[in-house]
């Protein structure tokens, strides 16, 4: 049983209040860089930027960052070295201030392999991270700047997020297990 | 139905017929384009003093119900209409329009042609004053000229004392400049635990409540009129907690953070003007009500991000601070009456409350 816990109205309204957000904190949107982690997260990411775009009128890189390589959770991957497989970055990130985009945070694993990803980019002035979904049960020292909806989750159920690009609509549901 | 006249400080007179009390009143003369929502169009503060006169032709269709007041005790001034109808089969329907007007001592007057009479006063440069009398002679005249008509309109119709609407939600104090019920019906349906304060609240009245989130209401009238402690207060309040501000509410926002007003040729009262959303670029309608706007060249960019604009009149819609969960519409985003798609401007407000205090 799947239930929705955000329609596509909320998810609109959610990446518009973290679009604000993202200015309030960063006092406009100079060297501001957008990175998506890979799948949903980069399409979040790219709205977010769209709706950047329509506020002040400046075009905010986009990039998409794919860190499944870095996951230290992943057994077949633990002996390999970190490597950077699919990421579609084409700007430095060097002095820049980094938005960092996921559609849900969980362990925190991601977003840790993430950073290390950042980090062998080039020196960051700083990486926020904003995401649509905080479900709670970190196992990392991680937390978001920016987060769209907080749903206290139990382990046992998994939390879906469709975006509209690749889905066919703009939803998050909690699936009993 | 009696004889009866409306006429105009330029000397022109209007014969029609009378209906709902016979009083003889004077206002301003302004033109309400919506073509539903007369009962929440009669009882909005904002028309305190006001003679409306109504572009929709049938006016008084489905009679009046319980559930579009959007004030108590409605003060405008008079109704003009071109046929007053009562059809009505609704099942919400307790009363005429004209048993409403009587017992609330406001006159209409219907027979009047007044699409001729809103294009007319369409090309008029400023307030036009008008009065519904049982005799347009010059002794008529000299009265409606003599009038005065007062620049206290808050006073007259915001709260003078704090008062609570109880529920179990996110506490909200709204601060009343004389709001219209859609903005606490809204509130309401949200779970809110609302506490109406009077507008001469101070920053301190409001913060001693410790609340979620303030709302700055609706209300009549000209900001400029209000003085500088309400200014004082909003830009205490906004860097604070979340502030969302509607209509006069956003017009003071606006002031209170640099930018300037200017007193629209003509009033704008109607819904059918595009109205463009920026940030996602998209077209939302809702009921617009409003004689000042906020004059774009004066926005401080560093201070306010522009969010809504008319796209008819170009006129700015809403506003955003910068550095603070802050914004306003100049439309009527509780949807009283009609479109209801800009309703969800006060989930906007939820969420900034619910993200201010997990944040």
């Amino acid at each position: 049983m799947a239930k929705v816990v955000v329609d596509a109205m909320a998810m609109q309204r959610a990446l518009t209040r973290i679009t604000y957000e993202i200015i309030e904190r960063n006092k406009g949107v100079d060297d501001l860089v957008i990175l998506g982690i890979k799948t949903r997260g980069v399409y979040l990411a790219r709205r977010i930027a769209s709706r950047l775009q329509q506020l002040e009128n400046v075009s905010v890189p986009v990039g998409d960052l794919d860190v499944t390589p870095y996951r230290d959770d992943i057994d077949h991957d633990a002996q390999g070295e970190p490597e950077v497989t699919a990421t579609n970055i084409d700007f430095s990130v060097e002095g820049k201030k980094v938005i960092l985009v996921d559609d849900v945070l969980y362990t925190g694993r991601t977003i840790r392999a993430a950073m290390s990803a950042i980090m062998d980019l080039g020196r960051p002035t700083s990486i926020n991270l904003a995401v649509l979904v905080d479900r709670g049960h970190r196992e990392l020292p991680i937390r978001a700047d920016f987060v769209g909806k907080n749903i206290p989750s139990s382990q046992r159920e998994r939390i879906k997020v469709s975006v509209s690009e690749i889905d066919d609509r703009d939803a998050v549901e909690i699936q009993q297990a | 139905m009696a004889k009866r006249y409306l006429i105009l400080e330029d000397g022109s007179a209007y014969a029609g017929e009378g209906f709902g009390a016979g009083a003889t009143t004077s206002g301003e003369v302004i033109s309400n384009l919506n073509l539903l929502g007369y009962q929440e169009t009669i009882t909005d503060q904002i028309y305190h003093n006001q003679i409306i006169i109504f572009a929709q032709p049938a006016i008084g269709n489905v009679g009046i119900n319980h559930d579009s007041y959007e004030s108590i005790l409605p003060t405008a001034k008079g109704m003009v209409v071109r046929d007053v109808t009562n059809i009505s089969t609704n099942r919400l329907s307790r009363l005429s329009l004209d048993e409403f007007l009587q017992q609330h001592n406001i006159p209409g007057i219907s027979g009047i042609d007044t699409r001729h009479l809103i294009r007319k006063l369409r090309d008029v440069d400023g307030p036009m004053k008008g009065s519904i009398v049982d005799v347009a002679d010059a002794h008529a005249f000299d009265q409606l000229n003599a009038t005065v008509l007062t620049n206290r309109q808050v006073d007259q119709v915001a709260t003078p004392k704090p008062y609570p609407n109880p529920d179990t939600g996110k506490n909200v104090v709204v601060i009343d400049f004389g709001l219209k019920h859609g903005i606490l019906r809204q509130l309401s349906e949200r779970r809110c635990n609302v506490t109406v304060l009077p507008w001469t609240a101070s920053a301190k009245d409001v913060l001693n409540l410790d609340p979620d989130g303030v709302l700055l209401s609706t209300g009549p009238g000209s900001p400029l009129d209000l003085g500088a402690g309400v200014l004082d207060m909003i830009r205490t309040v906004q860097a604070e907690i979340p502030l969302f501000a509607i209509g006069l509410g956003h017009e003071l926002f606006a002031l209170a953070n640099g930018a300037e007003l200017t007193m629209l040729p003509v009033e704008y009262h109607g819904s059918s003007h595009p109205i463009r959303r920026i940030i996602t670029n998209d077209i939302i309608y809702a009921t617009q009500g409003q004689g000042y706007a906020v004059i774009a060249k004066s926005i401080d960019r560093d201070r306010l991000i522009t969010t809504y604009v008319d796209l008819i009149n170009g006129t700015v819609q809403g506003l955003r601070h910068r550095d603070y969960p802050a914004f306003s519409v100049q439309f009527f985003a509780d949807g009283a009456p009609g479109p209801h798609e800009s309703r969800d401007l006060f989930d906007e407000f939820m969420e900034a409350m619910t993200a201010r205090r997990e944040g």
